[in-house]
């Protein structure tokens, strides 16, 4: 019962020892490398995964090495998370393969010998054992494994504004915000944790430009959160927790980034108040600068939304404590009623007198959905249909001209951070 | 390495999301708050080189070089990288800069090679600026993968204290009875959400449930025969993959062909579905295999099924079957039942099997953890445990390491009986809890909500 060597092989292979190999942190040292490293790598799995071939015709050989030409009862079954569709696909290929190598398939007696195929799975490979039960002798296993794989919008109708999400930008690393400098060309900023890449829109897309490394002298804090704002005098402003990084105005591009404790803007600059954001955490401390009316502070907050009245503002604040505070300069108002998210965006769709927030929904499953209302009366009344998502919003921040906001979605199923833009039409 | 590290974090975190509790996605975590946990062991040090130290707990205060992710490959975590000579067996591994120990000791690389020395006093070990070189007695290929084991974590001792660079720092420890362990500020990977962890030892499974019940602990341990009935109680469990032998292991080999041919009529009498069953309401998996199949993938050849017809055959094959004193762990309620039920199937069989408590017994009951995700090694841990031979490798395939086991079995020295899962039971104000197949769970990333700032 002593099985051949597997000729495939599937543990690990970044991490094997070689001397002088690297690892995947040392293989990865520029980012075009390890993109085109990973996308092979990712191309490989799934090639190897869809192609069974190579491992039927192993196993194929083996248990015909055992067997020898002549007629066996072959029973095949599937404990793997394989389809089943697939899974038959299998058995064919490997009655095909067995052919070929002189064994023949047969459910009547006589036969020579049972060959029961499982097609398992461990943590890292893929399976298949072949218990082989000869009439005159011994049963003997022999098996193979190949590696594993690694694994919108739609509205609804009957509300006056209608909510798009646009997607900007795609990436396994985390986004921790993104914005667009209109011009010529059009090109785009998209602030993560390291880094703040700049894009190009060419053709009708997004084209991938420099990079922007901002070097941290101390850890970030988890749940990191970071803005980019957009400047008159100069390009824009990333902000990250105790950080601040300001851009050059000209070509080229330069980023230059400082320890800093200054407050973030809230909403648009248009609005004038800003407030500090806790170095260490990721929440915002509710000292505002300069104020609302006559109010200094806020509760702590993670976002907050304004919604103009006349001459003054109504502000939302997105607490941590799990309320959601309505500021209107004199008054806080805590509206117990009102199950919002974490993240709120002040938006101002162009057909409407009123500006519109935009809350995540806390009715949502899994997946995220975002939705706008307005405050008639200081009571929430929605005003577009929900938006479902593909995954949760880990960021959302009201656009430069308040005209849109920027939303960073991590979808749900293949990980990846996209940054999406979400706008506000009329009508349907 | 980010893009990398981010498409197997892509990975990882698709796997919890299927089996982590989720968190409510519309909010942020909290920072904050003092996560209350209520656990069987009761350690007498939290020193992760010493035996029987809960690795759920030392992994919060204390890293290793190497961590393993959900697949079980090697990923750098106080090492940044990591090479070796073609035959695997001297290796060098490059020390992670920007760390410090909770007592404001930088990491170096003269404190990593003493900690591993203390560990493993077979290696030589050396430090050479940012780096620590390993020697090995014989080619070691999986030695990323044990240094990722608890034991090897990196600990600095000085004047009796142990210091640690993991995510909180020890505030207070009363052995064997309560630990606080405090919010690491400088950790080198992000401050965690929690502000500190409590650690309620010694607290059997009623104390435990009664301690969840109060409100007095937020997480607690579920025995795998407990395990359907807290979810048929509607409480927020998250299950590991089958992560613990459970299994007879002899004292000795056999001493004839008439003792081999009983110990297979023993194997084969026990009927390990009605154990599971009855005795662990479903709560583990029949096995006749070492390691589960989750982990090898192969482990259904190894049948488990009890035959009460192929027993009484392989006893008939013995002329003289010895009466066999059965040892198990008398603090172990579930334990004296299984080995009562053994008893009554051996008897059927007419083998005669006699309960005892003392440490000196033809035969023991045992659960055996598994050490790690990586296969090889979980093999050859698992052969320490249960004070087989070294099983050894011809190379990485899964064929090489069924032979390997294969030869283990054959040894008679051990009869696999199941292979059991292990569970926590969580109040429902805790988030992003994960639960690894290896089943030692992780609370960096553990968040609760309802508390300030």
């Amino acid at each position: 019962m002593t099985p051949d060597n597997d000729l495939i092989t599937g543990r690990c292979p970044l991490a094997t020892a070689v001397y002088n190999a690297r690892n995947p942190e040392m293989l990865c040292s520029s980012s075009r490398v390890c993109w085109a490293w990973c996308l092979l790598l990712l191309f490989t799995q799934f090639a190897r995964a869809s192609d069974w071939r190579r491992p039927e015709a192993q196993l194929a050989e083996k248990i015909a090495a055992v067997t020898g030409p002549g007629v066996v009862a072959l029973e095949v079954a599937n404990r793997s998370s394989i389809g089943t569709s697939e899974a038959d696909q299998i058995r064919r290929g490997l009655i095909a393969s067995l052919a070929s190598s002189g064994v023949q398939i047969s459910e009547a007696d006589p036969v020579a010998a049972t060959v029961r195929v499982t097609l398992s799975e461990s943590l890292q490979n893929y399976v298949w054992v072949a218990e082989i039960l000869p009439k005159k002798s011994d049963a003997s296993v022999a098996m193979v494994s190949t590696p594993r794989p690694d694994s919108a919008v739609n509205p609804q109708p009957a509300l006056p504004l209608t909510l798009h999400a646009t997607q900007l930008v795609s990436q396994p690393d985390p986004i921790l915000d993104a914005a667009i400098l209109e011009g010529n060309p059009r090109r785009m900023v998209v602030l993560g944790e390291n880094a703040v890449n700049v894009y190009e829109f060419t053709d009708g897309h997004w084209i991938a430009g420099r990079s922007l490394a901002i070097n941290h002298d101390r850890p970030l804090p988890r749940d990191v959160r970071g803005r980019v704002v957009l400047r008159k005098d100069h390009l824009f402003d990333a902000y990250l927790p105790g950080l601040i990084c300001r851009s050059t105005n000209a070509s080229p591009l330069e980023l230059n980034c400082s320890r800093s404790d200054d407050p973030w803007p809230l909403q648009t600059e248009d609005f004038g108040v800003s407030d500090f954001f806790a170095p260490t955490r990721n929440f915002f401390t509710g000292a505002l600068v300069p104020g609302i009316g006559q109010q200094k502070s806020a509760p702590a907050f993670y976002s907050a939304a304004a919604l103009p009245r006349g001459k003054s503002a109504l502000w939302i604040f997105a607490g941590v404590d799990g309320q959601v505070h309505l500021l209107d300069g004199m008054n806080d108002k805590i509206e117990a009623n009102i199950r919002w998210g974490s993240d709120l965006a002040g938006v101002h769709a162009a057909c409407r007198q009123d500006w519109q927030v935009l809350a995540i929904s806390a009715e949502s499953g899994t997946n995220d959905s975002v939705q706008a209302f307005e405050f008639a009366d200081r009571e929430p009344a929605a005003v577009s249909a929900l938006l479902q998502l593909n995954g949760n919003i880990t960021a959302l921040w009201t656009a430069r001209a308040g005209d849109s906001a920027t939303a960073v979605i991590r979808d749900s199923e293949t990980g990846n951070y996209e940054a999406v833009q979400l706008t506000l039409t009329c009508g349907q | 390495m980010k893009r990398c590290s981010s498409l197997l974090l892509a990975a990882s975190s698709l796997w919890l999301t299927v089996v982590s509790v989720p968190a409510r996605a519309e909010s942020r975590p909290h920072y904050g708050g003092t996560l209350r946990i209520a656990m069987k062991e009761a350690p007498q040090t939290l020193d992760p080189a010493a035996a029987g130290v809960p690795a759920s707990v030392s992994r919060l205060v204390f890293e290793t070089l190497v961590a393993l992710d959900d697949r079980g490959c090697p990923q750098p975590l106080l090492a940044t990288s990591w090479q070796s000579d073609p035959g695997s067996q001297r290796w060098r591994l490059f020390i992670r800069a920007g760390v410090s120990f909770h007592d404001s000791t930088p990491l170096d690389s003269a404190t990593v090679a003493a900690s591993l020395r203390n560990s493993n006093p077979q290696w030589k070990v050396s430090a050479a600026s940012d780096m620590v070189m390993i020697e090995t007695e014989s080619a070691a290929p999986d030695l990323p993968a044990e240094l990722a084991l608890a034991r090897n974590s990196i600990v600095r001792r000085s004047d009796g204290k142990l210091s640690g660079t993991g995510p909180f720092a020890i505030a207070q420890w009363d052995a064997g009875k309560h630990a606080v362990l405090a919010a690491n500020e400088q950790y080198w990977a992000s401050r965690p959400f929690l502000d500190s962890v409590q650690v309620d030892f010694g607290k059997n499974d009623h104390e435990q449930m009664l301690s969840l019940d109060l409100g007095k602990a937020d997480v607690i341990e579920v025995a795998p025969e407990s395990i359907h009935r807290a979810r048929a109680e509607n409480r927020i469990v998250m299950t590991s993959e089958s992560e613990e032998l459970m299994a007879l292991v002899f004292a000795h080999d056999p001493g004839s062909e008439d003792e081999t041919h009983a110990r297979n009529a023993l194997a084969l009498s026990i009927d390990t579905a009605a154990v599971n069953n009855v005795v662990l309401q479903g709560g583990g998996e029949p096995s006749g295999a070492l390691l589960p199949n989750w982990i090898s993938g192969y482990a259904f050849v190894f049948s488990g099924a009890g035959s009460m017809n192929r027993a009484r055959q392989e006893r008939a094959q013995s002329k003289h079957v010895p009466a066999w004193t059965l040892g198990f762990d008398a603090s172990d309620a579930v334990a004296r039942v299984i080995a009562e039920r053994v008893l009554l199937n051996a008897r059927d069989v007419g083998i005669t099997l006699q309960l005892t408590n003392t440490g000196n017994s033809d035969l023991r009951l045992v659960r055996i953890p598994l050490a790690s995700s990586d296969p090889h090694l979980a093999l050859a841990e698992l052969a320490k445990a249960l004070q087989l031979p070294q099983p050894h490798f011809e190379n990485e395939t899964t064929a090489d390491l069924y032979s390997a086991e294969k030869v283990l079995l054959q040894t008679h020295r051990v009869i696999p009986l199941l292979q059991l899962r292990r569970a926590v039971a969580l109040r429902s104000n805790v988030h992003d809890g994960s639960m690894p197949p290896d089943g030692i769970w992780s609370l960096s990333n553990v968040w609760l909500s309802g508390e300030k700032p």
